[in-house]
């Protein structure tokens, strides 16, 4: 009986002590955003925030919500902020305004290290390591991420923690080919404190969320200290999950939506370990139409930078403190006799970008950028290009051109670059690495282009499927906007989506992906490499068995043969005079005499003996035999 | 250098301005046949202008021309690009002029050697002796041969460096026949630092100077070793960086682009294992260097300039980075020899070859590059084939010449029991 008192006395002691740390040191929230985009989309937006004051780097042993793979790569590597995006789909800006998080199409990473005496080829060691392990913690091809195709961002990227100076060390890469699917979302799931079965990603259900037009997983790591206190650490970790749905493509009659058709099913809960679990429905613009079942219970109205939202909250901590309920959905229902389609077109962003290809044939093109401002104010621009190895490009051919809003047609008329960053590629080892900045005049485009060589490549280094293509990067462009419209990222300092309501300030970094592009490089027949090698020997050969005769054997004399002029009965005489010499009276004939007729060259060069003395003799005796001959 | 002359340096010189204000050159400068890694105006243009932004130039994988050749042209590409064509233009015919030189004292020395010889002679072998006609036909023929031979002419508006590469050699052949050591030695470890392979030339240079002296040959490449390490000192102080030499030499070496050309190297290292690259690479680039070297100077130690046309030929068929330039050259060349014409039995072969293969050639490419209805096995054929016709070309004049040699001593009817003999290598 005591035995059992006093156990029970120690596990309530250790639930207690955890309960302790658990709210103190680290939280987890979960988010979803609902906001219904033009064209009859819906972007639903989910963030998982993990937030661990873990002081020092001893404690890093000892993960409560954070996945302890997180916590062991801060010890392995001086990684301090980690960005991974896996997308599938474009997200198309002219229409849906920004996302809340960028990502381009495919796998996208990149990381800042920092540490004392950090050097690049260590920081070079540490990224291909890194990559490696996110390869398996999220099953996906990262482990292709090597020097060949990463680059240091010199401009654009900007580190996200603290405190940060020139000693930072930063990797980006991206592989455009990976295909997003299943198998990268149930791993990323798995790093949740609550899994899939509880709290907001129950509604990640692979079927529905690969059947959205964009989709894109993220994970987002850094670390932030006290300034020059390496002691006093947050880690912070944000997952996050962006779909954009089209209407249309899901089996229902009108423009109505809910949570259950979107995902599936309904909410089942929230994540218990969760500090608050918050679904945020924007109301106003393309929200305002409908008419939200249940109503929210609460309303937050956000001015950013002179852009407005409206914000219908539902709490689920306080949605479920019945424990009667066990389902909640929310429904979307727009007017009746609305028409079927929203045709309604926002007014573009004020910058947008967009890159193809131009040039036909296998041999060479030109890459095109497009960024088009539609602000009145000009804006500055950095464009980063990263160029894979099998494509050369050439920086002389580069250009930005510019036109006004309104024309059709690009003139002569050129920007001067403000910042030109580049290090040439390199077949095999290097991709071409290109950073620009200029400054775009209000409501105008620009044109950046960069003409490319597409290389042959060894039979070996095409993909299964060569004649697919290869990809080449989506470019990155980055600007300041003084300006809110449209904007909804989070800001550098807050970790949570509300913290991005009402967080004015002077200007705002947005970051944008062009789409990749995808070029066939020429292909050699991967059949051949055989008959491609004895053909070329056998040219070789062709020229080597003549000049070895010429150069060492001797010039003689033969008898024209009464050989028969009739092709078969040279072959007959060929077949049956096989051993016995041709020509064995012409050999008798000249060799006597013949050999002391040679002109001097043949003497010399059948004579081994290159001595001087030697050689003066032999050409006194060439001499006399010359007068001898014929 | 009569009146003749300047008027087909001036024909030659109008044929080419003429091609470089058509849309011709622009597709010449991009066409495989006639731009390599090594010699396209494409990258030259890049070299300069990353030279010109501080960035070095072979850091990346576009640039493989000396640095020495960058700095000096960078003035012109960057401020005179619209003169750029008629220097081309002039360099060019300035070749062509050196070769008709070359070719003037070539005859002479000739003529010369005959008077001493002619006793030895045999009687019925005028037409194989040069006569004092050659005087002025040889000359014109080479002329006419490097002037309007269409793969100078295109090589040329296409503004490739091979320009340069045959103004050096044409330099290099001229000191030669004229015995001027000095400048034979700079200008090949030039050469030889630009392009590796020039240093094969080191045979005849050492055939006509070293005159058979062994100290005197020990001396002369001690020499030509320093002067290469005083140009690459030179490149060093132009560029502050080592980085050249990978640029260019171990770029020719290890044959890192594979982009088609008229070559063998390309397919070939295209499809090719790769554990067994490194053997193939050594295999080929020793068949392009030293492979032919030993034997044929040894046989043909009598016949410098001819040692040196056939190791150009040689060159110009088994470099890894060939280009039609190079053909057009060796083939402006072939004139001094005409004496061995008689000999040369395939002539029509050849030229046949020729035709063909660089008429197929374009079509091929099209094929396989824009209409995606052939593959690179056909383009990889049409490039065998021309080199296979070079090779024909080359053995057939050594061929002509062994004959001419043997002929020349014992007549060109030669008579066994009274019927005609054939002559045979055995």
């Amino acid at each position: 009986m005591s035995w059992t008192h006093l156990w029970c006395v120690g596990a309530l002691l250790l639930a207690t002590a955890v309960a302790q740390t658990t709210p103190k040191d680290e939280h987890f929230h979960e988010e979803l955003v609902v906001r219904p985009l033009s064209g009859d989309h819906v972007n639903t937006y989910f963030q998982f925030t993990t937030r661990w004051h873990y002081g020092q780097k001893e404690n890093l042993y000892h993960t409560q919500l954070t996945p302890r793979v997180i916590a062991e790569l801060l010890q392995q590597f001086d990684v301090k902020e980690l960005h991974i995006g896996l997308t599938q789909g474009l997200w198309r800006y002219e229409t849906w305004g920004y996302p809340i998080v960028e990502a381009t199409s495919g796998a996208e990473m990149w990381a800042w290290f920092k540490a004392t005496n950090l050097t690049d080829q260590q920081v070079d060691k540490q990224w291909a390591q890194l990559a490696n392990v996110f390869s398996g913690v999220l099953c996906a091809s990262l482990n292709f991420v090597d020097n060949t195709n990463s680059i240091a961002p010199k401009h654009l990227l900007r580190p996200q923690f603290m405190p940060a100076n020139r000693e930072n060390f930063v990797r980006y890469a991206s592989l455009p080919r990976e295909i997003v699917c299943t198998e990268n979302l149930t791993p990323w799931k798995k790093l949740l404190p609550c899994g899939s079965a509880s709290g907001f990603a129950s509604l990640l259900n692979s079927g529905y969320v690969h059947n959205t037009k964009y989709h894109s997983l993220g994970l987002k790591v850094r670390t932030l200290c006290q300034d020059h206190d390496e002691d006093n650490c947050i880690l912070e970790m944000t997952q996050t999950a962006n779909l954009v749905y089209d209407l249309r493509l899901l089996e229902q009659s009108g423009n109505d939506f809910s949570l259950r058709r979107l995902f599936g099913m309904g909410l089942n809960g929230y994540c218990e370990l969760a500090s608050s679990s918050k679904i945020y429905v924007q109301r106003n613009e393309l929200g305002a139409r409908y008419q939200l079942v249940p109503p929210p219970p609460a309303e937050e109205t956000t001015t950013r930078g002179g852009y407005t939202v409206v914000y219908g909250v539902y709490d689920m901590q306080e949605q479920f403190q019945d424990q009667g309920e066990r389902l909640f959905n929310i429904a979307w229902l727009a007017p009746k006799g609305e028409l079927r389609r929203n045709r309604q077109k926002p007014a573009p962003p004020p910058i947008y970008a967009h890159r193809y290809l131009l040039g036909q044939g296998q041999e060479r093109g030109r890459i095109v950028t497009e960024v088009t401002n539609s602000h009145y104010a000009p804006l500055p621009i950095l464009v980063q290009e990263l160029i894979p190895w099998y494509v050369h490009a050439y920086l002389h051919t580069l250009n930005i051109r510019r036109r006004p809003l309104g024309r059709n047609e690009y003139g002569s008329e050129t920007l001067p670059f403000k910042l030109l960053h580049y290090a040439p590629g390199k077949q095999r080892e290097l991709p071409t690495h290109l950073e620009i900045g200029f400054l775009l005049p209000g409501q105008s485009s620009a044109l950046i282009t960069i003409d490319v060589d597409y290389l042959v490549l060894k039979w070996l280094e095409y993909p299964p499927d060569a004649n697919h293509g290869h990809y080449i990067n989506a470019a990155l462009v980055a600007s300041a906007l003084p300006m809110g419209t449209n904007y909804s990222a989070l800001p550098l300092e807050g970790h949570l989506f509300a913290h991005s309501f009402n967080a004015t300030r002077p200007s705002y970094v947005l970051g944008l992906h062009t789409e990749a592009l995808i070029v066939s490089l020429p292909t050699p027949d991967f059949s051949m490499p055989y008959n491609v090698i004895c053909l070329a020997c056998t040219v070789v050969a062709l020229a080597f068995g003549p000049i070895h005769s010429v150069a060492t054997k001797l010039i003689v004399v033969v008898r024209q043969t009464s050989a028969p002029r009739n092709f078969l009965k040279k072959l007959k005489e060929k077949l049956f005079s096989r051993g016995s010499p041709v020509l064995p009276t012409a050999g008798e004939a000249d060799v006597p005499e013949g050999a002391g007729c040679l002109p001097p060259e043949e003497q010399d060069a059948n004579e081994n003996d290159n001595d001087e003395e030697e050689e003066k003799e032999r050409e006194k005796e060439d001499g006399e035999d010359k007068e001898c001959a014929h | 250098m009569d009146a003749k002359f300047f008027k087909l340096l001036l024909l030659g010189g109008a044929v080419r301005f003429y091609f470089v204000r058509t849309p011709l050159a622009s597709l010449i400068s991009d066409r495989v046949e006639f731009a390599t890694p090594l010699n396209s105006q494409k990258r030259m243009k890049e070299g300069i202008y990353l030279l010109d932004q501080g960035i070095d130039p072979y850091s990346g994988d576009l640039v493989h021309e000396s640095p020495l050749v960058l700095k000096a042209l960078s003035g012109l590409f960057l401020n005179f690009p619209q003169w750029l064509p008629l220097i081309y233009i002039l360099l060019d015919l300035l070749t062509g002029a050196l070769l008709y030189n070359l070719s003037v004292r070539f005859v002479k020395q000739k003529l010369q050697k005959q008077r001493l010889e002619r006793k030895n002679y045999a009687k019925d072998t005028e037409q194989l002796q040069y006569n004092d006609d050659d005087n002025y036909d040889i000359p014109e023929l080479v002329l006419i041969a490097y002037l309007f031979n269409p793969l100078t002419v295109l090589s040329c508006i296409g503004l490739t460096s091979t320009v340069l590469s045959n103004l050096f050699l044409a330099l290099f052949l001229y000191f030669l026949t004229k015995g001027l050591l000095l400048p034979c030695i700079v200008l090949l470890a030039f050469e030889t630092v630009r392009s590796l392979y020039p240093i094969v030339l080191m045979a005849p240079l050492l055939l006509v100077f070293a005159r058979r002296s062994l100290i005197g040959g020990v001396m002369l490449s001690l020499l030509f070793a320093i002067a290469c390490v005083i140009i690459a000192a030179a490149s060093y102080l132009v560029l502050h960086s080592w980085s050249f030499l990978d640029g260019t030499l171990g770029f020719i070496f290890y044959f890192r682009d594979l982009q088609p050309n008229i070559g063998l190297f390309w397919y070939f290292f295209t499809e090719m294992f790769e554990h067994f690259r490194t053997m193939f690479l050594i295999t080929f680039q020793l068949n392009a260097t030293v492979l032919y070297l030993v034997p044929l100077s040894l046989k043909l130690r009598k016949e410098p300039l001819l040692l040196a046309t056939v190791l150009v030929a040689l060159m110009a068929v088994f470099r890894a980075y060939p280009s039609l330039g190079d053909v057009g050259f060796y083939l402006a060349l072939l004139p001094l020899w005409k004496r061995c014409w008689k000999y040369m039995a395939h002539g029509f072969v050849v030229f046949t070859f020729f035709m063909v293969t660089l008429s197929m050639m374009g079509a091929l490419w099209h094929l396989w590059i824009y209409a995606g209805s052939a593959n690179a096995n056909f383009y990889f054929g049409a490039t065998l084939a021309f080199s296979t016709g070079q090779i024909f070309l080359i053995t057939d004049l050594l061929f002509a010449h062994v004959k001419r040699e043997f002929c020349l001593y014992n007549g060109q009817k030669i008579m066994i029991d009274g019927e005609e003999a054939r002559i045979l290598l055995k």
